[in-house]
């Protein structure tokens, strides 16, 4: 712009906008600094806006699905060590059975040996019922509070095959419980049947009838493993996904720093600049401002 | 040759004109910083010979001094007028990037407590009790965090329904402001023409017209045309407001209501030019036309936009609610209802009861199943990046506004920067001009006595000898 005739007030109102706006630069840098962020608004840069929005929400996800992996992983430590125990159990039985099977026992070893199979059984029912936050670990989704109920001497599963799904990544589900029959055989033909028929057949005696008993209970505790290996296998899949979760996390935040929080170092050069820049223009304003042909006239 | 005293003729003459700059340029000094004011100019003009004397006649002077021709009040109508039409502009701008700004800064995003956030909870209640589903904790927690949801969207269209009474508040001052403003420019251009008719000096009467004039540019971005009587007649969105003497009025006719509330309608404007009928006008700038815009398209919409995100949220939960099973193995209701009219609208929370919310995926009675939870956390991604794409979408035309009011800026003040080193008083000139004054005031002095000396010899000496 060619400035052909310069007046006193053009003067002032040029030094009064510049200075306001050399101090809202100012301002700005200060916001900047103070709120340590440099998105305040989605206008300050739409769409810088965008993708920090869409990061926090990302963040947000993948920190509940860390929480989902942790849930899920109560869970499967708690089904680990229930299968672990009801293993111990069945193993023990298997023990009890072969001392009935080798020795020459008299009525009342074998009647001791069934009572302790008995004992055994009783325990292996209350370790099915294994529950994780009130809910029964075995019983799937099941309303009860049992997953295995006795009614008569006859253990049957009151729970449903229905999974426990947790979601521990983008599309990511994991089936973090085991229904009974999984872990114990079908309703019928379960652990718990064959122990009370392994106690009944260690109390008459008949050997075949025990080497019967014994071999059912061999698949039981076979099942079982294959059972455990199973929640074994699992529990690492959520465990990785729960740690890539919070490296993903942690990554998404370091983006979202990236997009919206203040380069301090650059901002405190920049806040310096400018106040260097605002005090010249105050400065110079002063001298422009003062000066008039009057002051040289007599 | 010219008589005896015709040199003292002149000198006169020049005292006369001198005293006059001086007179000027004091006015120039006082007004220096008045609003509006142009400088004024003395134009002298020296008296030089008659054309013809006389009949049979020749003059033979050397002239008869000096006279003022003009006083010249230093302004350029075609500068005035291109500064009308910014400052227009720039208001126009201005009102739009002010409301807009309000209107962002009450969203509370990107990482305020905005929707978003309440979105980000309502999915991790959500989560959560696809986790536990049998806990009355977490159910109630989904109904408060939902519960949070429907307040944020509420205050969302709150703001811009405040922000949308404020405008129509300002509309209405601005009306008032605008016919008080016609009839007193209609009054002054009367004013004007009387004063030019009766030889009187109009120019303080000038700069009050387009004083005058530039704010009903501000105001409704109406052009001015000088009328040949020195008045100027203003002409908003091709109708009259301004015509000579006599003013039109602009008035409201449908969308806001005497005491300032909406009255359901589209805003519509009307200007009855004097004399004639009332025309309704459109698109007019300036503050009018900014707060009608406003009104009449840009708030409505984002008002429309958040409706529209809210029956996305309604619909998407709705679908995933309804094909659950709640705590007592019911088919699950609909969640969310979305209804602009209600009170805590536009979304609207139906259930109320913790245990009537659908968690469950499998039906055939109550059971522990959370995958409907789940679900719903997951089909929540939808709504919350169609209010991602709103929030975007929006600041860019906040900021778009913004910028395009940065850039009027520049031009605004460049054309008055332009006006202003025209119109504007420079002090060193006025001095300058007054010290000239000064001199030739004392030079003109001295010719007198000059004069006055050799008509002292000529009377009192002349045929005396010593």
């Amino acid at each position: 712009m060619t400035i052909g005739r310069v007046t006193q007030s053009m003067l002032t109102d040029r030094s009064l906008s510049r200075l306001q706006g050399s101090l809202s630069r100012l301002s700005e840098l200060q916001e900047h600094l103070s709120t340590g962020r440099v998105l305040n608004r989605p206008s300050d840069n739409p769409a810088d806006a965008a993708s920090a929005m869409r990061l926090r929400s990302a963040v947000g996800a993948q920190q509940q699905y860390a929480r989902n992996a942790e849930d899920g992983m109560g869970w499967l430590d708690t089904l680990d060590s229930t299968l672990g125990t009801a293993g111990d159990l069945v193993r023990r039985a298997r023990e009890v059975g072969q001392q009935a099977v080798s020795g020459a026992a008299s009525q009342d070893t074998r009647e001791a040996l069934a009572v302790e199979i008995e004992q055994l059984r009783s325990s292996l029912v209350g370790t099915a019922n294994t529950t994780y936050l009130d809910r029964p670990v075995l019983g799937g989704t099941t309303a009860g509070t049992a997953a295995f109920a006795e009614a008569g001497g006859v253990v049957t599963y009151a729970g449903d095959a229905n999974p426990v799904n947790r979601a521990v990544a983008e599309g990511v589900v994991v089936d973090v419980a085991v229904a009974g029959p999984g872990a114990f055989g079908p309703d019928g033909d379960n652990t718990f049947d064959h122990l009370t028929a392994l106690a009944a057949a260690i109390r008459g005696g008949s050997t075949t009838a025990i080497q019967s008993g014994l071999d059912a209970l061999e698949v039981d505790g076979s099942r079982l493993v294959v059972a455990r290996t199973d929640v074994g296998a699992r529990s690492s899949r959520v465990e990785q996904a729960g740690i890539r979760a919070g490296d993903t996390e942690l990554s998404l935040t370091n983006a979202l720093s990236e997009i919206e929080n203040t380069d301090l170092p650059l901002a405190t050069v920049e806040l310096k600049m400018q106040e260097v820049a605002y005090q010249a223009a105050l400065a110079a304003t002063s001298r422009v401002l003062q000066p008039s042909l009057l002051d040289f006239l007599r | 040759m010219s008589g005896t005293f015709g040199s003292i003729g002149s000198a006169a003459s020049a005292l006369r004109y001198h005293q006059s700059v001086m007179e000027v340029a004091s006015g120039n000094i006082a007004n220096v910083s008045t609003d509006g004011y142009a400088r004024r100019r003395v134009v002298g003009v020296s008296v030089g010979a008659p054309v013809q004397p006389a009949m049979w006649s020749r003059y033979d002077g050397q002239g008869e001094g000096v006279r003022i021709g003009s006083v010249d009040r230093l302004v350029d109508p075609l500068l005035d007028a291109r500064a009308r039409r910014e400052h227009g502009a720039q208001s126009y701008l201005d009102t739009r990037a002010a409301a807009l700004a309000r209107v962002e800064a009450s969203l509370g995003e990107p990482a305020g407590d905005g929707i978003s956030k309440a979105l980000a909870d309502v999915r991790n209640a959500w989560h959560d009790l696809g986790n536990s589903p049998d806990s009355p904790a977490v159910r109630a927690t989904v109904i408060s965090t939902s519960r949070t949801l429907v307040d944020a969207v509420a205050a969302q269209r709150r703001n811009v329904e405040s922000e949308e009474a404020d405008q129509r508040m300002s509309l209405l001052a601005d009306l008032g402001e605008t016919n008080t403003l016609a009839a007193d420019l209609a009054a002054a251009n009367e004013a004007v023409a009387a004063a030019k008719l009766g030889g009187n000096d109009p120019s303080s009467l000038l700069d009050k017209r387009d004083l005058m004039a530039m704010r009903l540019a501000e105001l409704t971005g109406g052009t001015a045309v000088e009328n040949g009587q020195g008045g100027l007649d203003v002409t908003v969105g091709g109708v009259a407001l301004v015509s000579g003497s006599k003013a039109g009025a602009l008035a409201v006719t449908a969308g806001i209501n005497p005491d300032g509330t909406s009255d359901g309608q589209p805003l519509a404007l009307s200007l009855t030019p004097p004399g004639g009928a009332a025309t309704a006008v459109s698109g007019l700038r300036g503050e009018i036309g900014g707060a009608a815009e406003l009104l009449t398209t840009t708030l409505p919409g984002l008002r429309d936009e958040i409706t529209a995100i809210a029956q996305q949220l309604a619909d998407t939960v709705n679908a995933v609610h309804q094909s659950g099973y709640d705590a007592t193995g019911a088919a699950g209701q609909q969640f969310f209802a979305v209804d602009p009219a209600a009170e805590g609208g536009p979304l609207v929370l139906l259930v109320d009861d913790a245990a009537d919310i659908a968690a469950s995926g499998i039906g055939g009675g109550a059971n522990r199943d959370g995958g409907n939870a789940t679900a719903i956390a997951s089909a929540l991604a939808t709504p919350e990046r169609s209010y991602q794409r709103f929030v975007t979408v929006f600041g860019t035309d906040v900021a778009s506004v913004r910028r395009l009011a940065d850039t009027q800026l520049t031009l605004t003040s460049q054309v008055d920067g332009a006006r202003e080193q025209l119109s504007g008083v420079n002090l060193d000139e006025e001095t300058v001009t007054m010290m000239q004054a000064q001199r030739a005031y004392e030079a003109a002095a001295r010719v007198m006595t000059t004069l006055d000396s050799v008509l002292d010899t000529l009377i009192n000496r002349t045929g005396l000898v010593r």
